[in-house]
């Protein structure tokens, strides 16, 4: 079996990664990967720092396009159709592939129009009260701010206002849903309760998360990607991807089970 | 201290002493007299602001006490005529909300919009170009304004409006050519306060599908308003108490009407033409610059504490 | 897809074609305000480049030159004076010690009027000039080089109007050939006679019989006046045409000057104070365009033909035909014939010349000579110079730079300055006079002795001379001068002050304990912010109240007894100093402040840590690592300062001041207090030497900032 590939499993692809090369100017941060993410689980990406995973999470909705000199080769399949391929909008691929990022980041406005904003600027008809309650509700965050939705969403604290922001993400309606380590600035108990949230989330959307937290990856994820950077050229690489209890009881490449036993390094 | 000194007394009571003194605080006259100095030097900007206040307040006060002028009438009148006695400062007043104004018209929405496009849009290099044009703007003399004013922009004026309407000095040459001149303040404090919107809500915004029009303007500008707010404050007073273009553009005599084609004088521009000529001193026309000058400091005064206010506001948002 | 897992009974998002045009409108409304702003940004590009085009514009462009002089008239008179003062030539007023000169001696040559050869052919001989033998003929035709047409000038209207006139034109006409051989020029042909006849029937028209019966008693229009002026040449036989129309009963008014034939239409076209005009020439386009513009037709009637013999004696047989070339050489440097033509004899030539007072010698000088100016030789230039300016000033001249060590055309710019003192009467922008030259060309044509020069109006010599109410010789001198006093005692006041506060804001303050003195210094802090705000016209009138009048002893230097106690008062060097040294304070403080912070806090505890005080610390490790930007900070804020224009206006700058100022207690003006004065002013010339002020106003501030930047850079490198 290769290193890259994809585990076998009998459901669909959200996403289908084929040997996609990132660079910043003309240095590759990122090369050849193959990865096919499977549709409504959560995907961990894990790596030592620095190997990428941030870069191709990123690349998956193009925010890429973004940092200067940014680039990414190769092809990346969603519903058939290449994200990279020149008639397609970035704008539009964003909407469809949310993201929360590592530090919370709600807008400095109330925590109504937090959410209601994303869904004004797509287009969104209908009943926005009810969007912005079931959002918040979807990101267990309806009981705690039910009665502030006018006050700002920066007075929240740090784990209510990355599960504000998570409801941002699910209020535009995407179907994946991006996050870079989401709970690295959070305490325990609210990192429990995003791990909480993204499993009942993945019952309706797929998930990809990149983390440091071993332990959160082993506990929350279905699948999980490797990466490791090659010293060589100092791209990152993936190095193995499988099922997530499979990839830490039986490792099949020797890199992985260092790390993830903690001898790497 | 006290056992070892008496385990070891010769060498040991030996040292103490020398320690003691070593040790012991001696005043060092120089270093004293080092920060005095500087001290006084820090001071002197405080006995510059008294010194404005006290010359202000002094003449303005013999203005109003002998020149037979009333605070109600230097306040409300509209004819500023000292050959009658007619002290209205409206007259001069007026003008210099016109071209304040007529600045403000062409300033803020130009200056803020080359903001936005600098720190939203323009690739880097495109910045590394503009930046040091709108610095050279900064920098250029004000009275090479007024030249530009008086030379081009009034002939220009009236070769769009007809020489009938546009009179040689104007309120409006003066105001568009003052726009120009505090259009790079406006763009770059407009500018700096967009920078400081931190990164990671253009990334959420975009995140969420955003365009880049979207997440400039509905949040990145919000998030920088009380900066804006500030740089269009100082702007404000900039404008009022900008002198030289006036001066030469606007018009020499005081005038109060709306139309900013017509000559009009404002304050700046008449302080000029009166301590311009051979001046005497204790006339009612010298005690009357300093009345204008009193009026004008507390109006540019006020607002520069506004926007001061303002920015250390907006600073608190993200800190 | 997402519809069967987010329940969307509550709404939806835009799909299929409403998407598309959701997206196409999203997309246009983006595109509409990216390009807006990119047009905003581009305006602003355009103001500079607007504002510089402007400056440039005003200071390079084409002006109407016009002379008080005429330099030709100038060369002539060099000429004429060299001509009488050549050794071996003998002038007169007498023709006849001329002839008796000439006489029977082989190696003289002289000229004088042709009548006057005529009369004496048996002792003569009149030799050819380029080849053309004088005879009425050759005269009339024009082909002889030394001969010239004589007319007199005058309107329809004017004869009309004023029958005197109409008739002594008439009379003229009729008895001019009588008289004129007596008076020493050549009578004209019948034909040209004819033709003169002709167009006064045509001009007096319906009068013409009416007139012609004054002319047989002209007593009957003693009622009019007549005045005539006009060329000195023709003066002669109106004069004696004037007399016997006297004589025939004529008993009105008549004045009768001659000023030459250019003045002579002037008073006829512009001035219409004559209603005849005496001409050796005739009349140019120019002058008749100003006649019609008076609605005055001049009417042109020939009266006679002068010319010149040059005469040798019957005796001297090398001589046949001369060049014009030759005859200048004869008449002035040469000394002997064959130093002009090697086959002539090697003997001394002996002149005989009209005096200076005749229009002869003036005729012939003109006619022979025919150099312009710049033509001229060394020599010849100071001969001018010498001729037309005061000793003193000579002497100035000299003393500046030795006369005859200047250069040719160093000459020729000093002659053209002093003597001809040209003026410049029109100036046109770059722009005018890059597209609109043909126009230009059309009113410069128009104006009498104008002519048509390119000019840069920023120049070496107007950075070096002094100001002057002419905008053509004023200079930036006194004002460049006084820009460097003002700048450099502001900123021996402002920098040891400013960093002196910012050290102690910086490094004292936050130490302070006490807090009464800790409330004083924030509010000192803040004080400096708010000065910053301050119009700088505001510092103009707390200058003109405390520097300029309360301590005016100080500031006048008369406490210290430097400047002339009559004339001294506050308004000095000192005061504008002053105050610009308090304008620009709060910006050095809060630029010194910056670098100051910027120096990490690891060298302050290595300093106190080895065990220096605190001040050792600051001079010996803070002071050298801030230095560069403390500079930095101190160039912009001497560059606000030079261009700061309104303070020095309240504190009352001298606007016009021709010597250099000598100290802090002299008065000044400064670069932009010249170029506000210079601006305000009506005349054209005096925008395009404000605006070359202003070219070097920008290029000093240009490189200040400039090399503010450098350090900037050398700064933020060594740092990092
Ligand atoms: N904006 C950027 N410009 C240039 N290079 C970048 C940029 N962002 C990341 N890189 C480089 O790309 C490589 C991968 O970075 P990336 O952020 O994807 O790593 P990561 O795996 O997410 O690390 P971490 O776990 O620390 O977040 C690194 O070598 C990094 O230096
Ligand atoms: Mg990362």
């Amino acid at each position: 079996m290769s290193t890259n590939g994809t585990p076998t499993s009998n459901g669909k692809y959200a996403l289908d990664l084929q040997d996609v090369h990132c660079y910043y100017g003309s240095f590759r941060a990122v090369k050849g990967v193959n990865l096919k993410l499977q549709e409504k689980k959560i995907t961990a990406f894990i790596g030592p720092s620095g190997c990428g995973k941030s870069t191709v999470l990123r690349s998956l909705n193009r925010m890429n396009d973004l940092i200067p000199g940014g680039r990414v080769e190769g092809r990346i399949l969603f519903r058939g159709k290449n994200l990279y391929d020149p008639d397609v909008d970035p704008v539009e691929v964003r909407r469809r592939i949310g993201m929360v990022f590592q530090k919370p980041n709600p807008f400095p406005k109330s925590i109504y129009d937090n959410i209601a904003w994303g869904a004004k600027i797509n287009g969104f008809k209908g009943n926005m009260k009810e969007l912005v309650e079931q959002s918040l509700r979807s990101a267990a965050l309806w009981e705690e701010v039910k009665d502030k939705l006018d006050q700002s969403g920066l007075g929240l604290s740090g784990g209510q206002q990355q599960r504000l922001c998570i409801a941002r993400a699910i209020a535009t309606q995407p179907e994946i849903i991006l996050m870079d380590e989401p709970c690295s600035a959070l305490d325990p108990i609210a990192t429990l309760k995003i791990e909480d949230l993204m499993r009942e989330l993945v019952k309706n959307y797929t998930i990809v998360i990149v983390t440091h937290n071993m332990q959160q990856a082993a506990r929350a994820s279905d699948y999980t990607a490797y990466y490791l950077m090659d010293k060589s050229d100092r791209a990152g690489e993936l190095v193995e991807y499988g099922e997530t209890d499979q990839l830490f009881t039986n490792p099949k490449d020797k890199r992985t089970e260092d790390y993830i036993t903690g001898r790497f390094g | 201290m006290a056992v070892g000194a008496s385990s070891r007394p010769e060498v040991t009571s030996q040292t103490d002493v020398d320690i003691k003194t070593q040790l012991r605080k001696h005043p060092r006259v120089g270093e004293t007299l080092i920060e005095t100095f500087l001290f006084v030097c820090g001071a002197v900007s405080i006995l510059t602001t008294i010194g404005i206040v006290f010359v202000l307040a002094k003449e303005s006060l013999l203005f109003f006490t002998s020149g037979g002028v009333s605070l109600t009438e230097f306040f409300t009148g509209t004819v500023w005529q000292p050959a009658i006695g007619k002290f209205g400062i409206w007259a001069l007043m007026n003008a210099t909300f016109m071209v304040t104004t007529i600045a403000m018209v062409v300033a803020l929405p130009l200056g803020l919009a080359v903001a936005i496009y600098l720190s939203e849009y323009a690739s880097l290099r495109v910045r590394s170009i503009l930046k040091p044009v709108l610095e050279v703007l900064a920098g250029i003399p004000t009275v090479v304004y007024g030249y530009f004013a008086l030379t081009l922009m009034t002939p220009v004026l009236r070769e769009i409006f007809g020489d009938d309407v546009v009179q040689i000095y104007n309120t409006a040459a003066a105001g568009i050519v003052v726009g120009i001149l505090i259009l790079p303040l406006v763009s770059s404090m407009a500018e700096d306060a967009l920078s400081a919107v931190p990164d990671s809500l253009r990334q959420a915004a975009f995140g969420l599908g955003a365009t880049k029009l979207e997440t400039a303007t509905r949040i990145v500008l919000p998030a920088a308003t009380s900066g804006i707010a500030a740089a269009f404050i100082v702007a404000i007073s900039r404008a009022i108490g900008e002198t030289m273009i006036v001066a030469i553009a606007a018009g020499a005599g005081p005038n109060f009407t709306f139309n900013p084609f017509n000559a009009a004088e404002t304050m700046t521009g008449h302080i000029v033409r009166i301590s311009g000529g051979d001046l005497s001193y204790d006339s009612i026309d010298y005690n009357s610059i300093f009345a204008i000058g009193l009026v004008l400091f507390c109006i540019t005064l006020v607002l520069n504490i506004i926007s001061r206010y303002v920015v250390a506001h907006f600073r608190e948002e993200y800190e | 897809m997402s519809q069967e897992t987010q329940p969307s009974d509550i709404g939806q998002y835009p799909e299929g074609d409403n998407l598309k045009h959701f997206i196409e409108n999203r997309k246009r409304g983006g595109l509409v305000w990216r390009v807006s702003f990119q047009i905003a940004t581009i305006l602003a590009i355009l103001a500079l480049i607007a504002l510089l085009y402007n400056i440039i514009n005003g200071a390079f462009g084409y002006v109407a030159i016009q002379n008080k002089v005429d330099p030709n008239s100038l060369v002539l008179a060099m000429e004429e004076n060299q001509m009488l003062s050549s050794s071996g030539t003998v002038s007169s007023e007498d023709d006849n010690e001329l002839v008796d000169g000439i006489e029977g001696n082989p190696n003289a040559i002289g000229f004088f009027g042709y009548a006057y050869y005529n009369d004496n052919r048996d002792k003569l001989k009149a030799i050819s000039v380029d080849g053309q033998a004088p005879s009425r003929e050759t005269a009339e035709s024009g082909d002889y080089p030394l001969a010239r047409p004589l007319f007199i000038y005058s309107a329809a209207d004017v004869m009309r109007e004023n029958p005197a006139i109409g008739a002594f034109v008439d009379y003229y006409l009729t008895n001019v050939n009588s008289v004129i051989e007596e008076v020493g020029y050549f009578p004209i042909s019948d034909d040209l006679l004819n033709e003169a006849t002709t167009a006064w029937s045509a001009a007096a028209g319906e009068q013409a019989d009416a007139l012609q019966a004054y002319t047989a008693n002209p007593a009957e229009v003693s009622d009019h006046d007549i005045s005539i002026s006009g060329s000195s040449t023709v003066y002669p036989l109106t004069r004696q045409l004037a007399i016997q129309f006297r004589r025939a009963g004529f008993q009105g008014g008549l004045d009768l000057q001659q000023t030459g034939t250019t003045a002579g239409f002037r008073a006829f076209c512009e001035d219409m104070t004559t209603g005849i005009s005496n001409a050796s020439r005739p009349i140019n386009r120019a002058e008749i365009e100003a006649c019609e513009s008076n609605k005055r037709t001049p009417v042109e009637f020939r009266v006679g033909t002068d010319a010149l013999a040059v005469v040798v004696s019957s005796e001297n047989t090398f001589l046949e035909n001369v060049t014009k070339d030759e005859l200048r050489q004869i008449f002035t440097s040469a000394e002997t014939w064959s130093e002009v033509n090697p086959d002539w004899p090697n003997e001394p030539i002996e002149r005989f010349i009209p005096g200076a007072d005749s229009g002869t010698l003036d005729f012939f000088a003109e006619t022979v000579f025919d150099r312009q100016l710049e033509a001229l030789t060394e020599p010849e230039l100071i001969e001018i110079l010498k001729a037309n300016l005061s000793t003193g000033l000579l002497r100035r001249f000299d003393a500046e730079a030795p006369l005859v060590e200047r250069s040719q055309p160093e000459l020729v710019d000093l002659v053209l300055e002093r003597v001809v003192e040209q003026q410049v009467v029109q100036s046109w922008e770059l722009t005018e006079s890059i597209f609109d030259r043909a126009e230009i060309e059309e009113t410069v044509a128009a104006i009498p002795q104008g002519e048509l020069q390119w000019r840069s109006w920023l120049t070496p010599a107007f950075l070096v001379t002094p100001q002057s109410s002419t905008p053509e010789l004023a200079g930036i001198r006194t004002a460049l001068f006084g820009t460097l006093w003002v700048i450099a005692i502001t900123i021996l006041v402002a920098l040891p002050v400013g960093v002196g506060a910012a050290i102690y804001l910086e490094e004292y303050a936050i130490m302070v304990a006490n807090p009464t003195l800790r409330r004083i210094n924030a509010i000192i802090q803040t004080n400096i912010n708010n000065l910053a705000g301050v119009p700088s016209i505001i510092y103009g009138i707390l200058g003109l109240a405390i520097f300029v009048r309360a301590i005016e002893p100080i500031t006048s230097g008369m406490l210290f007894g430097v400047s002339d106690p009559t004339t001294a008062n506050g308004r000095t060097i000192i005061s504008a100093s002053l105050t610009l040294a308090l304008l620009i304070l709060p910006l050095i403080i809060i630029n010194a402040q910056e670098a100051i912070r910027a120096v990490p806090n690891s060298l302050r505890q290595a300093g106190m840590g080895l065990g220096a005080t605190r001040w050792q610390t600051i001079w010996s490790h803070v002071l050298p690592s801030a230095i560069p930007g403390i500079l930095t900070g101190n160039i912009l804020a001497m560059s606000r300062a030079i261009g700061e224009t309104a303070p020095l206006v309240v504190i009352g700058a001298s606007t016009f001041i021709t010597v250099d100022p000598t100290g802090p207690f002299s008065k000044f003006t400064v670069l932009p207090i010249q170029i506000y004065q210079w601006t305000s002013r009506p005349q054209a010339e005096f925008r395009n030497i404000a605006a070359a002020a202003i070219i070097v106003l920008l290029i000093l501030l240009l490189t200040l900032n400039a090399s503010a930047v450098l350090l900037r850079n050398r700064y933020s490198r060594r740092l990092s």
